[in-house]
């Protein structure tokens, strides 16, 4: 057994260290560790067309589609150095790491000459046609009708949650191509232009104050006939494609952006003398055991080549970090104590540790709650039966 | 110790709660949040005209010479509608320590005044640009100052109806009462928001379940699901245990003492851990609306949070605990000590 990286990997994160640590530095250094992904809009699309000028924006896609075919290890260390260096987050993340990688896995030659380049480029902004007022942890529920109109769609409905939909040129929905049909049956996986006639978007104000995701309603919004991925009636299997990518591994590298919200709580509590109390020391080291114990976890599914043991283990990695990092925001408020009651400026603004603190009310929340995470790993993982469902 | 609320206090928990429900709906939070408003004029007559910011202050004074249980009982259901306006640190902190230092003050005579209270606890002076008075500490004694008197800088709190501001202020220029006891007021501070936290982790889970009776996912009521009940069942618990502490704390405050004293401490604790434990799962119980500004549950949320780090951070009152503890005597003599004395 052998824990850590390999001497090439080491030479890699010096590559991207180096690159990254170097723009953050310089040109890009107005826009180093800004957080969320709602301001300085066009200064991160430049930032995506950096990255992708210099070959990083998709490491882990092929070569012919401006990736550099990355292993999984090597796409876990960039995501590491990347959150290192203060890199901002990335407006395309939906892009590139579900449209792209849903478009390699099931699209056809020519949807992949269309879409790839514009999201590996860094120019097609991305959202995800997901959730409905209806159709959340029950998501093949949705009723977003999609109707064959000559060689044309016509999307009538409504998506919630909608992330980045504001700024986003792209959507994949999933919408309902079979009148009658129900649960994962008669769905078509969809991607559309946000720029089309019917689609309109609302924002949602979030409890931290910020309005990143969104209301889409579809009214009479058309598409060409070939914008399916997939064929009509099939787009289940491609929609939970893509939620693979999203609960699995693409998050094994967000460690060190963890690592950076612990390590300011430290900083804080060396500032205001809790540091030296016995109950926040216990707390702060429970959290540190926290961490590493999803670091040994992430190095543990990268080492093995079992790529069926791999799908076992990130079953059980949504919940982990989900849950470690809400308790982190707990933690984080009662080391600032009274100071984290009040903003950075007078508008409802936060600074790094209370904007977690909020934030993290949600992630116990999206991409499927832990309730959702216990029934998926006692269902699939060990086998038992199906809770019963009201109507199928 | 009794634990049973006369008729009396009966009657006055259920006028607030009446009162509150009637006046202090979302629609009234989300008008509020709309204009900026410090006040709902309306809802704070309606307040003044029921007497609750006489109840704590002494009849001498032309208040109810009520008790600190009494008074518990309004802030409880002040955490159950996030009451916008400071009742509780006016009527049931404040205005008594200015009673106690000088009980012909103006301030005292006019009930729908509300005065301020700058607490050695306490960074920040909640509604302090309002207030008839205002209560200042400079080494253990006690000031009185008018907002004119005093600069005030506004600082935006996490809940969004907590007005809070930084006090800077000119001794020579504020009129001096002399030493006072801060602990009392500290006490009967963290004694009220231990009863605010309690109506606020009613409400919380009232809302989710409310919301899981509604939300149908996978054909059926969410709440139909243990994944979601238990949540909300382990919630109840908290508040049906916190509740008892609470009232035993109240009933003893005057005491003083080191016991007195452990037991509102506790009362904060276990009340406000509640309301935390109960804000979660409220939020979680509501899924992606839950995180979303125009469903209320962020306000429960966002109260318990000021709370708990105010008037005494946990830390703060665990060592109170811890102190009764390490100075009192032990043994099976001594056990429950109090609680034997007032049986």
């Amino acid at each position: 057994m052998k824990l850590g990286f390999s001497q090439a990997e080491e030479d890699f994160r010096t590559e991207c260290a180096d690159w990254l640590q170097g723009q953050m530095a310089g040109e890009f250094a107005d826009i180093k560790g800004i957080p969320g992904l709602n301001d300085e809009i066009e200064r991160r699309k430049e930032w995506e067309q950096q990255l992708a000028a210099h070959k990083w924006s998709c490491i882990g896609w092929p070569e012919e589609w401006g990736g550099r075919n990355a292993t999984l290890g090597q796409q876990v260390i960039f995501a590491e150095e990347y959150a290192r260096a203060g890199a901002p987050g990335r407006v395309n993340h939906i892009g590139v790491e579900l449209a792209g990688p849903t478009i390699l896995a099931f699209g056809t030659e020519e949807q992949k000459a269309r879409f790839l380049p514009g999201i590996a480029g860094g120019t097609q902004i991305w959202c995800q046609g997901y959730s409905e007022p209806n159709a959340g942890s029950d998501l093949a529920n949705v009723r977003t009708k999609a109707r064959l109109d000559g060689d044309e769609w016509v999307v009538n409905g409504q998506k919630v949650w909608t992330s980045l939909a504001h700024y986003s040129d792209w959507i994949f929905v999933v919408a309902r191509s079979e009148e009658g049909s129900k649960g994962p049956k008669g769905i078509t996986f969809l991607m559309m232009d946000m720029h089309t006639p019917g689609i309109e978007v609302r924002p949602i104000r979030q409890i931290n104050g910020d309005a990143e995701f969104n209301e889409t309603f579809f009214e009479d919004a058309r598409c060409p006939a070939d914008s399916l991925i997939g064929t009509p009636g099939d787009g289940w299997r491609v929609a939970m494609g893509l939620l693979a990518f999203e609960r699995g591994v693409s998050t094994l590298g967000q460690q060190m952006g963890f690592r950076n919200e612990l390590d300011a709580i430290v900083e804080a509590a060396r500032a205001n003398g809790l540091a030296n109390d016995p109950l926040v020391r216990q707390r702060i080291a429970k959290a540190e055991i926290g961490l590493r114990l999803m670091r040994y976890g992430a190095l543990r599914m990268l080492s093995n080549t079992d790529p069926s043991q791999i799908d076992g283990a990130a079953l059980t990695y949504k919940i982990q970090w989900a849950s470690w990092r809400r308790d982190l925001g707990e933690l984080a408020m009662d080391v600032l104590g009274q100071e984290g009651e009040i903003t950075e400026g007078e508008d409802y603004e936060w600074s790094m540790l209370p904007n977690m603190f909020l934030f993290s009310r949600s992630d116990t929340i999206y991409g499927g709650t832990n309730q959702i995470q216990r029934n998926i790993i006692a269902e699939r993982g060990l086998g038992l039966p199906r809770e019963p469902r009201g109507d199928r | 110790m009794d634990f049973t609320l006369n008729d009396e206090q009966r009657m006055f928990a259920e006028t607030a709660q009446t009162l509150f429900a009637d006046t202090c709906t979302p629609d009234h939070w989300r008008k509020q949040m709309e204009t900026g408003e410090a006040r709902d004029d309306a809802r704070w007559q309606a307040i003044v005209e029921t007497g609750f910011t006489l109840l704590l202050l002494p009849e001498a004074v032309g208040g109810l010479g009520l008790t600190e249980l009494d008074f518990a009982l309004i802030a409880e259901q002040a955490g159950y509608v996030a009451l916008p306006e400071p009742l509780v640190e006016s009527a049931g902190v404040a205005a008594p320590m200015l009673a106690s230092l000088a009980p012909d003050h103006e301030a005292l005579s006019d009930p729908s005044a509300t005065i301020a209270i700058q607490h050695p606890s306490n960074p920040f002076v909640l509604d302090a640009d309002l207030a008839a008075a205002i209560l200042l500490h400079k080494d253990g004694e006690a000031y009185l100052a008018t907002p004119d008197q005093v600069t005030l800088t506004r600082e935006q709190s996490i809940d969004p109806f907590r007005r809070l501001f930084r006090v800077d202020w000119d001794p020579a220029k504020a009129t001096a009462l002399g030493k006072v006891d801060w602990d009392l007021a500290l006490d009967r501070a963290a004694l009220f928001c231990a009863a605010q936290g309690l109506g606020l982790a009613q409400r919380a889970v009232d809302m989710a379940v409310s919301y899981a009776q509604e939300r149908q996912q996978f054909g059926k009521a969410i709440g139909t699901y243990q994944a979601v009940k238990h949540h909300l069942a382990s919630a109840q618990v908290a508040i049906e245990f916190a509740r008892p502490v609470v009232v035993a704390a109240a009933a003893d405050i005057g005491n003083c003492d080191v016991q007195a004293r452990a037991r509102v401490s506790h009362a904060k604790l276990v009340a406000l851990e509640a309301a935390e434990k109960a804000a979660r799962a409220s939020i979680q119980v509501h899924g992606a609306m839950g995180y979303s500004w125009e469903v209320d549950v962020h306000l429960f949320l966002k109260r318990a949070l000021a709370l708990t780090q105010n008037w005494g951070t946990p830390n703060f009152h665990r060592s109170r605990i811890a102190t009764r503890m390490f100075t009192q005597p032990t043994g099976p003599d001594q056990t429950f000590a109090r609680e034997t004395e007032n049986a």
